[in-house]
């Protein structure tokens, strides 16, 4: 009796259920909730809190000031620097990151003794710490005692600049670390670009006689695009944000010289005690990575 | 061959690996540095051959701090590392076999979001419910990256498992969720290795979750290590043996999924 009921009432909800297969929603609520939590709920919160003037010292309730945060950001010279330091950054290290990686993929592609073995080295300062190799670079680069000016006085160079100590040197020096570290991640995507280049255009383009910048200039490089613009999204995203090594090698000196707007708005927030005022710089970061990197995608599209 | 083409072919591989070598400067030199005693340390010009020294990697470890630091960033890793998968597979695998797409907007809003903008809130969330300095806030911080990335690397993996022998399993009367685990998780094993060991790096390395959210007692490395480095002093020889000892296991690790990086790189971390 109990087994037949138990079939008669299964049925209705069973026609109901199979409308639409629930397993995969099922599979994926674990991840979303966890997703909902760690990110959802923060950007919701930062909009709420970039509305507010808001600090965590005393027990001052959060005061709604509507717009109050984006309009004093226009004023804020200190932020328009920031702004500027970082848009010079990411130009800087857009322009040596993409030709060097492109160039070393280039050299990479040609079969040699111990090919495989550079391309395992290559992956080192991609994976290795950047807080670390941050500091290993500061001391490198130790204006008296560094290694860095010892290499410049073996070619002749005897007074070479102070590096992170020289307020025009400072961004110059960063991206070169920087690019130290980010370089070999071009030359690693593009290489896997050109492994992957049909071998008959390069052969009929000989026959013709083009030489090798023409094959460069009209197959290469219009082959490899889809992997370079892939290259220079995850570059300008990174360098739009970069803050790690700037803390820890400069802490955005001297003086304010490499005080992006990641570490200014770090500076701002959490030192400063400005949550609401902080909340409202990542958003506008957030919008400035969203907003190029999306223009980058429609110029992939129209390519 | 041509004189000319050998010639060429010698040049070009010379090139190569002069360059590449050239670039692992900073490694030779953090690890030279280690064994360097102060004096040899503040020596100009530099001295490249030296009596070394263990003193610098007795001292970092006579510090019974630092063998906590290696344990909470132990513990940060695999904790952000086993919750990312456990939460991650299962969605992956939704993904591979039905093939739901609004997953991928999360993943690239989680790339393209810098990471103060989820610290900011997740700091003063975590200050109201009294997690700041556990391990808990920053487990959860690390899922920000460690779970697209392991819903990122696992659909690839996943997807090129044939799907028949699921078919087959389900026919019998397998559920999915014990093809899962029979089946696609065992044929899949050398990905998710893979992921982990990523993942994991991710996390041994990310630096401005941990400098906020961890307290003296629960701080990872990479915040750990700027303690070397002070206002007036550098103790040369105890940062270049801390960041050898921070740095080369991941280098490890990373050789051995020398395959996958690209591919985990395309996916992103969120880096700062």
């Amino acid at each position: 009796m109990v087994a037949f009921a138990r079939t008669v009432a299964k049925p209705a909800p069973r026609r109901w259920l199979s409308r639409r297969d629930w397993t995969p929603d099922l599979l994926l609520a674990p991840a979303l909730v966890a997703i909902a939590a760690v990110m959802g709920f923060p950007l919701l919160y930062l909009v709420y809190m970039s509305v507010h003037k808001w600090s965590l010292i005393g027990d001052a309730a959060p005061v709604f000031v509507g717009a109050g945060n984006f309009t004093a950001l226009v004023e804020d010279d200190r932020f328009l620097q920031s702004l500027f330091r970082t848009l010079y950054f990411t130009a800087a290290g857009l322009a040596t990151n993409l030709p060097a990686g492109l160039g070393i993929a280039l050299l990479l592609n040609r079969e040699f003794f111990g090919r495989n073995v550079l391309r395992a080295l290559l992956i080192f300062p991609i994976v290795a710490t950047p807080v670390a190799m941050g500091l290993v670079w500061v001391v490198m680069l130790d204006p008296s005692l560094g290694v860095v000016r010892y290499m410049f006085g073996l070619v002749g160079v005897v007074n070479p600049p102070l590096w992170l100590s020289d307020t025009d040197w400072v961004i110059p020096t960063l991206v070169l670390v920087d690019a130290w570290m980010w370089t070999p991640m071009v030359a690693l995507i593009c290489s896997a670009g050109l492994a992957a280049l049909p071998v008959e255009p390069f052969e009929a383009a000989t026959v013709d006689g083009a030489s090798a910048w023409q094959r460069f200039r009209y197959l290469t490089l219009p082959l490899l695009m889809p992997m370079l613009l892939v290259a220079t999204m995850l570059r300008l995203m990174d360098l739009l944000k970069v803050i790690d090594i700037i803390y820890v090698m400069t802490g955005g000196g001297p003086g304010q010289a490499s005080e992006t707007i990641n570490l200014y708005n770090y500076l701002v927030a959490l030192s400063y005690d400005k949550i609401g005022y902080g909340a409202a710089v990542a958003l506008v970061l957030f919008i400035l990575v969203l907003l190029t990197t999306l223009g980058l995608v429609r110029l992939r599209r129209a390519a | 061959m041509t004189r000319a083409t050998r010639l060429g072919r010698i040049g070009h591989a010379a090139t190569a690996w002069a360059l590449v070598l050239a670039m692992m400067l900073p490694f030779f030199w953090m690890v030279l540095g280690s064994f360097k005693t102060t004096r040899d340390f503040l020596a100009f010009p530099p001295v490249w051959l030296f009596r070394p020294t263990l003193d610098n990697y007795a001292q970092v470890f006579a510090d019974s701090s630092f063998l906590r630091y290696v344990f909470n960033s132990t513990i940060v890793a695999v904790g952000a590392t086993g919750i990312g998968l456990l939460l991650g597979i299962p969605a992956a695998y939704a993904l591979a076999r039905w093939r739901r797409t609004a997953m991928g907007v999360v993943l690239l809003a989680a790339r393209m979001a810098p990471g103060i903008a989820f610290l900011i809130p997740i700091f003063v969330a975590c200050l109201a419910l009294h997690l700041v300095g556990g391990y808990t806030s920053l487990i959860a911080s690390h899922l920000i990256f460690t779970l697209p990335l392991a819903v990122w690397m696992m659909v690839g993996f996943i997807e090129a498992v044939p799907i028949e022998i699921e078919q087959a399993a389900l026919i019998d009367g397998c559920s999915v969720l014990s093809a899962l685990v029979r089946i696609v998780v065992p044929l899949t094993g050398q990905g998710i290795a893979a992921t982990a060991i990523l993942a994991f790096i991710a996390s041994w390395n990310n630096f401005l979750f941990a400098l906020v959210l961890s307290n003296d007692a629960t701080k990872t490395l990479p915040v750990a290590v700027l303690s070397y480095i002070g206002y007036n002093s550098i103790q040369w020889g105890s940062l270049m043996a801390a960041a050898s000892v921070i740095t080369l296991p991941v280098l490890a690790l990373a050789l051995c999924v020398q395959r996958y990086i690209v591919r985990g790189l395309v996916s992103g971390a969120v880096t700062g």
